[in-house]
């Protein structure tokens, strides 16, 4: 039986598969269909020769939410909120995301202000009823949403973090009169204060809900009927993956469903090879550069993640952030004659001067084919043209002095060091020290650019592993069944009742192995760590606190608050004992671990690894490089820089004075300044 | 143009950075003050610096010249440079070692409001400093005649808190306990000081952090020089903004309702002076310092005419020195945008700055009109209020409500976004009502409250806190006589109002016009609120661009769906007829009356 990895991104489809019998590995790419992506899906199954029926378990990455939502592609959504909070999902913090453009606008609202209504209640911050819920305007507001043909509902109450009561109500009286719709309330989101982030994440549930009930519908239905009775499964934007039961009714975690692939991907090369603990997982597109940090193994998570300018989502997703920078960035020169790369992209249409596509604007790839590092057939998938590259380059070089192949060299540099910048915010912005770190580089253009993002955040070493071009789907299939819940306990830690808070863990955790037996997975097989939100008493963010192992008592509480007292220092570079620490939220992940991939020992393709010889651009001058046919090297060769190693769905770019080697799992690992200058 | 490169970088013997690591450098500097912002939102314990942002980060070269900034509060960011000076006239720069954290917020030394703590520390490399870390962040309390020093009926300045002239609070790292001491002396709220100074150190270091890295990788000189060749590139993208401005004279006024004191008026009256790639902004004509707390020292005015040229000459070239150099300020030595001491001023960062906005905006609609937004809702709306908690300690809780921005020459408004002065988030009900005795009622946005046009002006909100406990509040505000204007034949905004709600229900107008015939200052020091009674403020919209009558009318049956105007509006203001059964517009009863309404 296969278990199957299958990430769906904007222009592919990705499969990776094992066969749990003869650990036999096979990987294939489609194109993307749509509207209906699961059409993908079965298009890669085929391509791959893989039967549904001989499939055990399917891990699969979706982008079909995120899409929804940034193109508000949904049926109609209504919200009901409290008297005097119709607009917080509009109005949001009321801040804007440039300083001085005066002409900017704020992203549309998730639900139409139309459909927006409000009735009187009050809840207070104790949890106590102020004002009970007005039923005659709830049973009012109820018909409404009849007449106008609204799909599916929010409820969000100010408060209901601390008691759902009223939401629970009026959910109840909305499905009275619509039976056959959808309605959630925030608190079943995630009973967590601050009310936009709540309120911003039940609306983006609502809107999203019909979309992946219905999508996820087609996927179980195309599959069932090509014999498919394994396990389905979908990846979730905090690193786990959950059945497709779950994954319909909490689509908020899907947001970073595909990424959250490769960053399993990383945490995978750690497993395997032990040696690489904390890695720098980069990805490398056409239009995007998506960067996020494994530390220990584990990918770092944020709660503060923003699908657009204040629409927050407030589910723990890995912290994967991303630029405008890739293979299609275009380099201009702006008003103060300054060479510029980005944000624009010539993406795959008009696509970059050298497709002969229509594009005429100077990109990364004709600058990377100027320097000699993108071979000009592509290894025979397409010729490029050169002359076309040359025209686009010099166009830009002329108007800041440069020539052509120094600006094609500017070009790449500049778009790397907005990748890295990039890296910096995820690494530096975090309190981390990337030389801590190892990069490894996915995506089909990751490994050419590689060296130089290394180069300029001061990481010595970089790993392209052997299945970058698929990495997501590879990742899929490795990636652990969690659930991440949490509790509101705000209280400074000297007050804290120990028996309370052992309380609240055990009700988390009941919860999470309930939800993990759903999924098939048995008690003993769980995993569960415990974290804190903390914060100085007076503060206003949280930091991310490890909570001991076990029933907690009071010397754990104060080992918590050195623990915090670290941690704040780790992130913000200051912490003080003049201040009382405090906790505002219990946190729990549940791992049900699943088999890995294994991890196959790679063979010599058997062919000559040498290639040839060409000219290739580093450091303001040529150097004459070997060209490297990835496949044929086998395990433990050594390839010198300045040379390009090609692979089926990668080409690595290795500078002078590194030194590139394949491990035995095909990965290959490039150590700069290894040979003296 | 000799294009040689040298291994290090550099070009043109030597007295250029070549082109890639100039972005290079450009991309690490503006980074290093970001990572300040994020260090000081996080770190800090204020509400109004952690949860509403006001403050600002920015890094300065060794001649104190700005080199780049975080995306923060435009007000501060160009008076900050002035209080470097104010420091470095203090402390000469040859005696000042690493870890040294000097702190000011004298208004009259580069300050703006008393409440805003600018701390400065140098950054050296290998023993040369190679520029400053500078941060001023709000704080909570400082004393004075009202909480959060916002006393809006005072006359001198002495009662607006602790004035703070240049002083070295940390020595070599080591702080200096007599200032600390003096400082939790003369605050209501002594239990943010240690950790907003705290936050305000950890943002500073994360300077140092940054710049010594991008030293080590690219060398002293390479730096300084970088850091030159982004000012001069920063002007240059300025001067031709300027250029594009037709040579010329553009006059505009605007007004502050009161400063407290007075039942008329106080105008800003502004010449904008168009020569080439130079602009001259005139106060000649603005009146002589006021009694009341709103007048302006010379750095905030300064600040706030760049920040409100900066929007419409070069909005997204870097933030640098170079933004300001083509502008020269005129100001008379006796005017109310030119104070001196003793003169009240609580009032100039959030009130006044704003008002010199909207009239710079107005002058440049004259030269510009297609260019140009309607006038935002032109005040920060900040209130402060003492409060007691149940166990009898007292608190300071403070908000500010944003209104609406100007219709733009593309697009409607922004509803409710802080005005171009700061980039200050609201607090979250939730958040307050865990810290303090209140609870929040409403933050909504207000109908009908932006300026009619063929792009609206966004709207202004509702906001409404109901008191928990007995308070008094503080608060600066305008536009309680008129809306924010709009431009191109755009209309006026709503007018903002201050109301209190007794627990019975029952209401009265506490600042702007009653609708009885009668006005109150809105200005307001010191207003009791009891247990149960509910403070509301209605906040404007922005000035609208373009005719009314030339909105497009599905655009308008839009609004009125929505409620962002009522349906009154769209017939009375817009001309457009709607189907009130089936919610649809009559095209042709629309383009009868619109040319009907053109015609008279």
């Amino acid at each position: 039986m296969w278990r199957v990895g299958i990430d769906v991104g904007g222009t592919f489809t990705d499969l990776f598969a094992w066969d749990e019998q003869d650990n036999r590995q096979i990987s294939s790419k489609v194109l993307t269909t749509k509207p209906d992506r699961s059409l993908g899906v079965m298009n890669a199954l085929k391509e791959a020769g893989i039967e549904a029926r001989d499939v055990s378990h399917l891990m699969h990455g979706t982008t079909t939410a995120t899409n929804a939502l940034i193109t508000r592609d949904y049926p109609e959504v209504a919200m009901v909120t409290t008297n005097g909070f119709r607009d917080t999902i509009e109005i949001g913090r009321q801040h804007r995301a440039e300083l001085y453009n005066p002409y900017q606008t704020k992203p549309r609202p998730i639900i139409k202000r139309r459909y927006r209504y409000t009735l009187d209640e009050r809840i207070d911050v104790n949890g106590e009823v102020v004002r009970p819920l007005d039923l005659q305007a709830a049973r009012n507001i109820a018909k409404k949403i009849r007449i106008h043909d609204i799909q599916s509902v929010a409820v969000a109450f100010i408060n209901s973090y601390v008691s759902a009561r009223h939401e629970d109500e009026m959910r109840d009286i909305i499905l009275e009169e619509n039976p056959d719709i959808y309605c959630i309330t925030s608190s079943d989101t995630r009973a967590l204060f601050r009310e936009h982030g709540r309120f911003v994440t039940a609306a983006i549930r609502a809107a999203t809900m019909p979309v992946m009930e219905q999508y996820f519908g087609h996927l179980e239905a195309s599959l069932e009927s090509a014999g498919f009775h394994g396990r389905l499964m979908i990846l979730k934007s905090s690193g786990g993956i959950t059945g497709v039961g779950y994954a319909k009714h909490h689509p908020e975690e899907l947001i970073e469903s595909g990424p959250a692939g490769g960053v399993a991907y990383a945490a995978y090369l750690n497993e395997v090879k032990g040696d690489c603990p904390n890695i720098i997982h980069t990805d490398v597109g056409g239009t995007s550069f998506d960067v996020s940090i494994v530390e220990n193994g584990k990918g770092l998570v944020t709660r503060d993640h923003e699908i657009e300018w204040e629409v927050p989502v407030i589910v723990p997703m890995l912290d994967i952030h991303s630029v405008g920078a890739g293979g299609g960035s275009i380099g201009w020169v702006d008003d103060g004659n300054s060479l510029r790369v980005g944000p624009q992209s010539a993406g795959s249409s008009p696509g970059p001067a050298s497709y002969g596509l229509g594009g005429t604007e100077p990109t990364i790839t004709d600058a990377n084919l100027l320097l000699g590092r993108i071979e000009p057939s592509l290894g025979g998938k397409m010729m490029l043209d050169v002359a076309a590259a040359e025209a686009a380059v010099s166009k830009v070089g002329e108007r800041v002095g440069l020539s052509t192949i120094e600006a094609a060299d500017g070009m790449v540099r500049i778009g790397c060091e907005n990748m890295a910048q990039a890296v910096k915010k995820v690494i530096t912005g975090r309190g981390r020290d990337p030389r801590d770190f190892i990069l490894a580089s996915f995506g089909g253009a990751g490994a050419m650019h590689a060296f130089l993002i290394a180069e300029s955040i001061n990481v010595p070493k970089i790993i392209v592993p052997a299945a970058a071009g698929v990495a997501s789907a590879f990742g899929a299939t490795a990636m652990d069944l969690r659930h991440d819940l949490e509790a509101f306990y705000f209280s400074a830690v000297v007050d804290a009742n120990v028996g309370l808070m052992n309380e609240l863990y055990d009700k988390l955790e009941s919860d999470a192995l309930a939800l993990l037996a759903a999924d098939g997975v048995s008690e003993a097989d769980v995993i569960v760590t415990r974290t804190a939100q903390m914060r100085y008493v007076g503060q206003s963010y949280e930091v991310e606190t490890p909570v001991p192992e076990g029933v907690l008592d009071e010397n754990d509480l104060s080992e918590l608050s050195q623990r915090f007292h670290q941690c704040h220092k780790q992130e913000f570079g200051v912490s003080s004992d003049d201040f009382e620490p405090s906790i505002v939220v219990l946190g729990l992940a549940a791992v049900g671990k699943t088999k890995r991939p294994p991890a196959v020992m790679v063979a010599a393709s058997g062919n000559d690894a040498k290639k040839g010889v060409r000219d290739v651009y580093f450091d303001r001058q040529w150097h004459e490089s070997v060209v490297y046919d990835g496949h044929a090297l086998g395990p433990q060769s050594e390839v010198v820089g300045p040379c390009i190693v090609e692979f089926e769905h990668a080409c690595a770019v290795i500078p002078p004075y590194a030194v590139g080697t394949v491990d035995d799992y095909g990965n290959m690992i490039i150590e700069l300044n290894k040979v003296a200058k | 143009m000799d294009t040689k490169v040298n291994s290090n970088g550099l070009i043109e013997n030597g007295t250029k950075v070549d082109p890639v690591t100039f972005e290079v450098l450009r991309s690490i500097f503006e980074y290093a003050a970001d990572r300040m912002s994020s260090v000081l939102q996080r770190a800090s314990f204020s509400p109004i610096l952690a949860d509403m942002i006001d403050f600002s980060n920015a890094i300065y070269d060794a001649d104190a010249q700005l080199l780049s900034q975080a995306a923060n509060c435009p007000i501060h960011l160009a008076a900050m440079k002035f209080s470097a000076e104010a420091i470095i006239e203090k402390y000469a720069v040859s005696t000042m070692k690493p870890e040294d954290v000097y702190v000011v917020n004298d208004p009259y030394k580069g300050g703006t409001h008393i409440n805003d703590m600018t701390f400065m520390m140098p950054i050296f490399f290998e023993s040369e400093i190679l520029g400053f870390a500078v941060s001023r962040g709000h704080w909570m309390d400082l004393g004075g005649g009202a909480a959060g020093g916002q006393a809006m009926d005072g006359t001198h300045i002495a009662g607006e808190g602790l004035r703070l002239p240049p002083l070295k609070i940390f020595s070599e790292g080591e702080v200096n306990q007599d200032i600390l001491d003096i400082i939790l002396n003369n605050t209501r709220t002594p239990h943010f000081v240690k950790g907003d100074l705290q936050a305000h150190v950890g943002c500073l270091k994360a300077a140092d952090t940054e710049m010594k890295a991008a030293a080590e990788r690219y060398g002293l000189n390479v730096l300084t020089i970088a850091m030159k060749q982004l000012q001069e590139y920063t002007e240059s993208i300025v001067r031709k903004g300027i250029l594009e401005i037709p040579d010329g004279e553009y006059f505009a006024e605007e007004y502050a309702d009161t400063d407290g004191h007075s039942s008329e008026p106080i105008p800003i009256k502004v010449r904008l002076v168009i020569d080439g790639s130079n602009i001259n902004v005139d106060f000649s004509e603005t009146g002589p310092v006021v009694k009341g707390a709103i007048n302006s020292p010379y750095a905030n005015t300064a600040s706030a005419a760049l920040y409100s040229l900066q929007f419409f000459l070069a909005p997204h070239a870097p933030q640098n020195q170079g933004m300001f150099n083509p502008i020269t300020i005129t100001l008379p030595d006796n005017c109310w945008l030119n104070a001196k001491w003793p003169a009240p001023t609580i009032g100039c960062t959030t009130l006044t700055s704003a008002k010199i906005t909207s009239a710079v905006w107005q002058a440049l609609a004259q030269a510009c009109p297609d260019k140009i937004t309607g006038s935002t809702n032109a005040d920060c709306n900040w209130f402060v209020s003492s409060v007691v908690a149940p166990d009898g300690t007292a608190s300071v809780f403070s908000d500010l409500p944003a209104g609406g921005w100007g219709g733009t020459p593309y697009s409607d408004g922004m509803n409710v976004t802080e005005d171009p002065l700061g980039n200050c988030m609201n607090m979250p009900a939730e958040s307050a009502e865990l810290l303090f005795p209140i609870a929040y009622e409403a933050f909504e946005l207000r109908p009908d409250s932006g300026g009619a046009g063929q792009h609206r002006g966004g709207l202004g909100a509702v906001f409404k806190v109901r008191y928990l406990s007995d308070g008094l509040l503080s608060m600066e505000s305008a536009r309680t006589l008129q809306g924010s204007p709009g431009v191109n034949g755009g209309g006026f905004s709503d007018v903002q109002r201050q109301t209190k709600i007794y627990s019975d229900g029952k209401s009265e107008v506490i600042g702007g016009l009653d609708g009885k015939g009668g006005w109150k200052s809105p200005l307001l020091a010191n207003v009791p609120f009891s247990n149960g009674e509910t403070f509301m403020f209605e906040s404007t919209g922005g000035g609208g661009w373009g005719a009314a009558l030339d909105r497009d009318e599905n655009a308008v049956l839009d609004d009125v769906l929505d409620e962002y105007i009522t349906f009154d509006t769209a017939w009375n203001t817009y001309g457009v007829v709607i189907d009130k059964d089936a919610m649809t517009v009559d095209s042709q009863a629309t383009a009868a009356r619109r040319s009907e309404m053109r015609a008279s």
